[in-house]
């Protein structure tokens, strides 16, 4: 067993044990990627001279005899749209190619904090706005479990790195499913946490109102530590909630899952779900029902229409958030032009790729005169319905239980041309986003050819603890998740 | 209905080429044929959560970041200054 193949929990104690290092642990995890980066591509920057340096900081605060913060020495990578002082941040554009942030991300700030090694930076769907990252301007990331296939998106090095044993833990982003969708497609475990419960300060901005920074990890443990970290109220972005949070792992148990009801919602088990996912996930959901769990079919009839309000609320915030990417004061210039207009004009054309304008059309459109309440009005008073559809749900039951993607990876190439086949993939995860729920992607096995399945329980506001104590359950019961893939 | 690619695309301060314009209403349209299935509802109020009632931090100026740091990411730098086209003809 090597260093990199361990969770962050296991390292964690190990390290108090003196049984290693953090410069054995980082190591570990630098030669690992050296060994397979070229084959899975989950990196746009590598910080090995400070994540050595970082590393060795800790090891000396070690044999000083200190107390160590949890996360102190454990390798995590981020990716690459959370603000890093110093170190590049791209969102795997074009336009942000050479951006180095002059400050640090709020999350970023919570993990140097915790001396948590930082390896680098991760590729991702260019500013974060598709589902296999394939639109990033540098490279296409594969799923380490099958290199033709995709690793999803827009996340897409986050969930491939943690899969394929390049770092321990990474943080992502999710819009409408950009965590949890190559959580499952990678077979690793993903939360979308309750929006307002992490600091979106450093988090370059596609859709404000639905965008949230989440952990993924290779255990229920390492996804609770990470969040504890993060979580919290900030300043810096009025959004988050002010309020206390729990220890979560502390009161991290084997859920007694006796008299839980878990709810299913009918509408996550259409035809669009491969009957594979389906079994997979029902199964799942049989196991949790024989260890003492109700489970009840319940309905959320709006579902349907999630996809449509999320592009459009989606692509309207994107459209006036991506406004500020002009060639003045950061970012890509174009080399061509005679005046202010076509330096804007030309800037923006070369920098941003053909996904990145689709979405600033189409959300020009509808917040454009006229278009307004057919459109984006409509699109927000759906919200709401979806949200209280949602509350009175809770009401009945304590979880959701749902597939997170409707098929396991699809291959390279496969849906590049048809944005609708593409956008469908977030069919069972926007809902998640419009109503600001937490919401985990576990590993509930594989399809005929070894491809991971995920399966998505979704909890109400500030319910993280339920979705830990839960998936830990699940954990158990099938004997651990954590699956480094073979390489 | 008929959506003007190119009139969005001066909104939006983008060049679009012609063949990538047949294209992007084509896709446009079908995004937007989705959305039109959309039931109508009717309310007013659907922008602010009554469970989080946002509040603005006080407006207290701090000395965070240094003016060669933050002029650093600048694609045109002179004398201190940001520079671009003449604005005003």
């Amino acid at each position: 067993m090597e260093l990199y193949q361990l969770t962050a929990s296991e390292l964690a104690q190990m390290l108090r044990n003196k049984e290693c290092s953090s410069e054995e642990i980082t190591k570990s995890v630098l030669n690992r990627i050296k060994e397979t980066e070229d084959r899975v591509g989950s990196y746009v920057t590598i910080t090995e001279e400070t994540a050595l340096e970082q590393a060795k900081v800790v090891d000396a605060r070690l044999a000083a005899g200190e107390a160590l913060s949890p996360l102190a020495g454990i390798p995590i990578s981020v990716k690459d749209n959370i603000c890093t002082k110093g170190i590049r941040t791209t969102c795997s554009s074009k336009m942000l190619s050479n951006f180095e942030p002059p400050y640090n991300a709020t999350v970023i700030e919570k993990l140097s904090a915790q001396e948590a090694v930082i390896i680098g930076k991760l590729n991702m769907d260019e500013f974060a706005m598709g589902s296999s990252c394939e639109t990033s301007y540098f490279k296409k990331t594969r799923n380490p479990h099958s290199l033709d296939h995709v690793p999803g998106g827009s996340s897409g090095g986050s969930a491939a790195a943690v899969a394929a044993g390049e770092t321990i833990l990474s943080l992502g982003s999710d819009t409408g499913g950009s965590i949890r969708l190559p959580a499952s497609y990678c077979g690793v475990i993903g939360l979308k946490p309750t929006y307002g419960s992490v600091s979106r300060y450093g988090l370059v901005a596609f859709a404000s109102s639905l965008d949230q920074i989440g952990p993924f990890a290779r255990s229920v443990e390492d996804i609770s530590m990470l969040y504890s970290a993060i979580c919290g109220m900030d300043p810096l972005d009025a959004t988050t909630a002010r309020r206390e949070y729990p220890d979560f792992q502390k009161d991290l148990s084997n859920a007694d899952l006796k008299g839980l009801r878990i709810g299913i919602p009918k509408e996550y088990f259409s035809d669009g779900v491969s009957t594979e996912v389906k079994e997979k996930v029902l199964a799942a959901a049989k196991l949790l029902e024989e260890n003492g769990a109700v489970l009840k079919e319940v309905s959320l009839p709006s579902t349907g229409y999630a996809l449509s309000a999320y592009y459009v609320i989606s692509s309207a915030e994107a459209s006036s958030n991506l406004a500020r990417f002009d060639g003045v004061k950061y970012g890509y210039r174009t080399e061509n032009y005679s005046n202010l207009i076509e330096m804007y004009e030309n800037t923006r054309s070369e920098g941003f790729g053909d996904e990145v304008k689709r979405r600033i059309l189409l959300g020009t459109f509808v917040l454009s005169s006229g278009y307004y309440d057919a459109y984006y009005k409509r699109a927000k008073l759906l919200q709401k319905q979806i949200q209280q559809e949602f509350a009175d749900t809770f009401e009945e039951c304590d979880l959701l239980l749902t597939p997170t993607g409707t098929d396991t990876a699809f291959k390279m190439g496969e849906k590049t041309d048809d944005p609708l086949k593409m956008y469908a993939n977030d069919i069972c995860t926007v809902t998640v986003n419009i109503a600001g729920l937490p919401a985990i992607s576990l590993p509930c096995g594989e399809d005929a050819s070894g491809l991971p399945i995920g399966m998505q329980l979704i909890a109400p506001k500030f319910a993280e603890q339920i979705l830990f104590n839960v998936s830990r359950k699940y954990e158990t019961l099938v004997g651990g998740l954590n699956k480094v893939a073979v390489l | 209905m008929k959506i003007d690619v190119q009139h969005l695309a001066k909104l939006s301060r983008l060049h679009i080429s012609e063949e990538q314009v047949a294209k992007f209403e084509m896709q446009m349209q079908e995004i937007l044929g989705m959305v039109d299935n959309l039931p109508e509802l009717s309310s007013e109020d659907c922008l602010i959560d009554p469970q989080n009632p946002m509040t603005c931090r006080p407006d207290i100026p701090q000395n965070n970041y240094k003016r060669d740091d933050i002029l650093k990411n600048a694609p045109q730098v002179q004398a201190g200054c940001v520079v671009v086209p003449k604005v005003i003809e």
